[in-house]
């Protein structure tokens, strides 16, 4: 049986407008706005963007990093449905395999704009250079990708529109290729298990080399720092998961009511409240040993001088461990609380707190660098600020993910597979 | 116990389940050590370890600031206006006083950029020059990001200018880079190249020495072979009483070292 599929409406005087099409039109002009940005990086290169030899990596890296983090809950529930076999957590899972695949598609896309050659972007792949935390990455997340693509396949296939259209009934080509995209998901799905085993293996690799590309660079203070690959690893998870039960609650218990139970989504808040509690813990932790503990003249060099110019203090304990603390303890207490409202406020601040940690990783130690003068080294500041075309590549990857969430959300129906891997089941 | 995440069907998870996931994460660890095992091989493919090894000392106490290097390295390399592989800076001694501090690439024995590097793009050659293969960087500038020394310039356009050090400074020796990859200083490479197929000796003969080392007009510059006794650079080094590289501390063993200030020299030794 299908569950309808309730549009979000809006009232507009006295009637209950259906705001899809207007949102896919917003969106559509942030693709074309995106565009015209992407026009004018590929013609003009990256001499249009406002980065500069100093501060080589901005607005895009953050975004890249940030959109691979908060993808994160695919290899967690990877895990959860796959191989801890929590079945009522399986629809959920299938939102989860959209987010990942989103998400690490947008750091794709993102990653070619963000290279100087981007006709190259294929190089990792042929020239190796297994000593480099980037290639790592980019080996991982092509991998990853495709692992998720696999993952994705019979979460899309669910949609009739692929078996029943009158079109498929009526072109015997259009038949055949449907019937074994229909095949391939099936044996896609019963491959569930070894695709999450080697998702988990390579998000965490590389979600941990993420906080290692800065980690491992010895010649900026702020960076080099043992932590930042678990750091990385938890907030991605942390993020990633309570994206993932803010999103649930629009997709399962707003637009498709009664199809999950809302003790299950309370189980994915409770999963993202533990996860965002133990990361501030370890987060604070490292705050201790560079900021209290070490007598790193560098790194107390370099934090002074980013708070002349930035809220970098200010934006560590608001941002990263009262945006996490509170709402990590809320997310925690789901089954107290009951209140969904409560609830997706407490879940939207943990995903922004795991974009608002890449930043400030990104920028802390490319803004004040340490200078090489080997009788007064001093710490100097760099400017950057992202330039219109920077903004108008953000929009269009943005709304690339907007519009693929906007369309899964809105069309497909999360749960026909299931029962078909259930009846597979009874049947053995 | 209320609190356990269960599922309505009473699927708890089974010793079965746990083992699945401990598997999963031997698993990683296992491909973690394939990794580090081509790692480890990455790190003896380094170069180093020829016949030569090119250095260069440079004398703080001589050099007056007037950047005829950068200038002699932007129209030998053919650099827009904006693009300097040299650096002159001017910093301050620990007393106060001013001094320059002229900076190419220090060709670092354990270089962090060809550490990062994705795609191999810039490697040490036998001779220990930390080069690049500008036909496979994808100009991702992590190697920009790695470099303590700053001293790693991106191409941000497209190289239709010609220097406008050229022909007060020299003529451009080597063809254009395209637009987005990253370029170095290579220690002039292609006239230690040249020289040494002509039997010339770079750091004697000005044909095969480094173009910022033939500008300099108070010869605050001295380059040559590290691994001959008797070359310049091996000399001055010798006679010098506290050759100094920048952040030592970072274990990059630089190439290129430092006659600090003779007015700063007892500071400096108590330092060291």
């Amino acid at each position: 049986m299908q569950t309808a599929i309730e549009p979000l409406t809006m009232r507009l005087g006295k009637r209950e407008v259906d705001i899809f099409p207007y949102w896919m039109a917003l969106l559509g002009a942030g693709i074309v706005f995106g565009l015209v940005g992407a026009y004018n990086v590929f013609a003009y290169g990256l001499q249009v963007t406002g980065l500069s030899n100093q501060v080589p990596w901005g607005l895009w890296i953050t975004l890249d990093l940030s959109s691979i983090a908060l993808g994160g809950s695919a290899f967690v529930f990877g895990v959860i449905v796959y191989l801890l076999r929590i079945k009522h957590l399986e629809i959920i899972g299938k939102l989860a395999v959209i987010l990942g695949f989103l998400g690490y598609s947008t750091a794709g896309m993102v990653l070619l704009f963000d290279l100087g050659q981007p006709l190259r972007f294929w190089h990792p792949i042929v020239f190796w250079q297994p000593h480099s935390l980037l290639w790592e990455i980019t080996m991982c997340v092509v991998l990853y990708l495709t692992v998720l693509m696999a993952e994705l396949l019979p979460v899309v296939m669910e949609h009739p529109v692929f078996s029943e259209h009158p079109l498929v009934k009526r072109f015997p080509i259009l038949k055949k290729i449907s019937d074994f995209m229909v095949w391939l998901a099936h044996r896609l799905h019963s491959l569930g298990p070894v695709l999450a085993v080697i998702g988990l293996t390579l998000s965490l690799l590389h979600q941990a080399s993420l906080g290692a590309t800065y980690a491992v660079l010895s010649g900026r203070g702020m960076w080099f720092n043992q932590s930042a690959p678990v750091q990385f690893v938890l907030s991605a998870m942390g993020g990633g998961t309570a994206l993932l039960f803010f999103l649930s609650v629009v997709v399962f218990r707003i637009m498709r009511p009664g199809l999950v139970k809302d003790e299950a989504l309370y189980d994915v808040a409770r999963i993202a409240g533990a996860i965002v509690l133990l990361c501030i813990y370890i987060r604070v932790w490292d705050w201790a040993v560079t900021n209290y503990y070490s007598f790193d003249t560098e790194v107390s060099l370099q934090t002074q001088m980013l708070n002349t110019i930035t809220p970098y203090s200010t934006s560590f304990w608001v941002g990263q461990v009262l945006f996490a603390l509170i709402p990590g303890s809320i997310l925690l207490m789901a089954k107290r609380i009951r209140n969904f409202r409560i609830l997706m406020i407490a879940a939207i601040l943990p995903a922004f707190c795991t974009v608002l940690v890449r930043w400030n990783y990104n920028f802390s130690g490319l803004i004040a660098s340490i200078t090489y003068d080997p009788f007064t080294p001093t710490v100097v500041l760099n400017t950057y600020a992202p330039t219109w075309q920077e903004w108008a590549i953000a929009s269009l990857v943005i709304s690339y993910w907007l519009i693929g969430f906007s369309l899964a959300a809105r069309f497909l129906p999360f749960q026909k597979l299931s029962r078909h891997s259930d009846s597979a089941k009874k049947e053995k | 116990m209320s609190d356990k995440v269960q599922s309505p069907d009473k699927d708890g998870i089974s010793r079965r389940d746990f083992v699945k996931v401990s598997g999963a994460v031997a698993g990683a660890a296992a491909l973690t050590s394939v990794v580090s095992a081509g790692l480890n091989k990455a790190q003896a493919q380094h170069g180093g370890g020829g016949e030569h090894r090119w250095g260069m000392v440079i004398d703080i106490d001589l050099c007056i600031g007037c950047q005829y290097c950068t200038y002699a390295c932007q129209a030998v390399n053919n650099l827009a206006d904006d693009m300097i592989y040299n650096v002159v800076t001017t910093e301050t001694l620990e007393n106060g006083e001013e001094y320059f501090l002229s900076r190419p690439c220090m060709h670092c024995e354990n270089p962090p950029c060809v550490h990062v590097c994705p795609v191999g793009a810039t490697y040490v050659r036998d001779d220990g020059i930390v080069t690049m293969d500008y036909d496979l960087c994808i100009g991702c500038r992590y190697c920009e990001v790695a470099c303590p020394y700053d001293v790693r310039v991106f191409n941000w356009r497209n190289p239709d200018e010609v220097s406008p050090r050229v022909p007060d400074f020299g003529t451009p020796e080597v063809p254009p880079r395209p637009r987005g990859v990253m370029e170095k200083c290579t220690f002039c490479q292609h006239r230690i190249d040249a020289g040494m197929e002509r039997g010339l000796v770079p750091g004697v003969d000005d044909a095969a020495t480094p173009a910022c080392v033939v500008a300099c007009p108070t010869g605050a510059r001295i380059f040559g072979d590290l691994n001959d006794s008797q070359s310049p650079v091996s000399l001055a080094l010798e006679a010098a009483k506290t050759p100094i590289r920048l952040r030592e501390e970072l274990s990059t063993e630089p190439k290129v070292y430092y006659l600090p200030p003779q007015r700063q020299s007892e500071s400096t030794t108590e330092e060291g």
